[in-house]
């Protein structure tokens, strides 16, 4: 674990990500975690809410524009938070917060997947049992958005170590 | 002056109840970005729908959410003014936090303006009905000042005095 460890962080990209000596470099990739956040969860949160409140009657292909903006969201995140674990893999990897936040981001995009799935599957008309069944998921998507943004903050304070020679 | 408030800042309780206790930053971290999303993804989509994106959804049934991120932004400035408690010098003398609340004023005024001359004919669109080009001025202007406070947010612990 170390030895990985060690050769992640040693390794030319993570070295220029940490030390790049300018705001373009770990500001800027912070700060385009925060874009993609806002995006992936944002429009995710705006869907749950406009369902909680029983207005999932449309066809999914008018939701087009937005679930697009939602998933290049994801992929900013996706990009930027990778970035973000080989600049300190030592810090995140050996921090059980890390692992949950991960564990919460996957329920939450398979939430996200699934309310696509079936506004799909009701060919845009939400039957008062799918439209209960809708209102369930959003509600887990509230809940699941809210402990991955949670956890994810809570990860520059629960870490134990910031580099992998402190394990040795 | 600056001086005398930021030392009228760390004589009050708040700044004892932020910097003495271990979980009060972290937690009103937390609430500060929970509120965040919840600003951006309700106003936020609700600029994105003005803009074309998901014409489906009548611009009123978007609207009904801006409620949430209405509170979500009482939320942020309640956090936002803890941290501004707890250390008043990181912020009042920092350019990032300078620049992210002209950026916040100047979604207040675009947010007034709106209102004031384009929510009306906006609210009264239906399912794919295309927003008025002014409409989308304001919706534009405010997607660019959301991302711009969310940068100048980030940029604030690296532009520390």
């Amino acid at each position: 674990m170390v030895k990985l460890l060690t050769y992640l962080e040693e390794n030319a990209l993570s070295v220029f990500i940490r030390e790049f000596p300018s705001v373009f470099g770990f500001p800027t990739i912070l700060f385009l975690h925060t874009l993609g956040l806002a995006m992936v969860a944002g429009v995710s949160i705006a869907i749950d809410f406009w369902i909680l409140r029983g207005r999932a009657a449309t066809a999914p292909l008018q939701l087009l524009g937005l679930t697009r903006t939602m998933w290049l969201g994801f992929g900013v995140n996706l990009v930027s938070g990778v970035a973000l674990l080989l600049a300190y893999p030592a810090k995140a990897l050996t921090n059980w917060v890390f692992y949950l936040k991960m564990a919460l981001v996957l329920v939450a995009v398979y939430i996200a997947t699934r309310i696509n799935r079936e506004l799909a599957a009701s060919g845009g008309l939400v039957t008062p049992a799918a439209a209960f069944d809708a209102r369930r998921w959003a509600i887990a998507s509230l809940l699941t958005w809210a402990g991955a943004i949670v956890t994810g903050r809570l990860l520059a304070y629960t870490y134990d170590v910031l580099f992998a020679y402190e394990l040795t | 002056m600056l001086q005398d408030v930021i030392h009228w800042l760390v004589s009050t309780p708040v700044n004892t109840l932020v910097m003495d206790y271990r979980w009060t930053w972290p937690t009103a971290e937390s609430l500060h970005f929970c509120a965040l999303a919840l600003m951006v993804g309700t106003v936020g989509t609700f600029d994105l729908r003005l803009l074309g994106l998901g014409k489906g959804i009548s611009p009123a049934a978007l609207h009904y959410s801006i409620r949430f991120g209405l509170a979500g932004f009482v939320v942020s400035i309640v956090t936002g003014m803890l941290f501004i408690f707890g250390q008043p010098d990181q912020y009042f003398y920092n350019n990032a936090f300078k620049v992210k609340v002209v950026c916040l004023l100047l979604l207040g005024l675009n947010v007034c303006a709106f209102y004031a001359l384009e929510a009306r004919q906006v609210l009264a669109l239906g399912p794919g009905d295309d927003a008025p080009a002014r409409a989308k001025v304001f919706a534009a202007i405010s997607l660019a000042l959301l991302v711009a406070i969310m940068c100048a947010g980030r940029m604030l612990t690296f532009y520390r005095p």
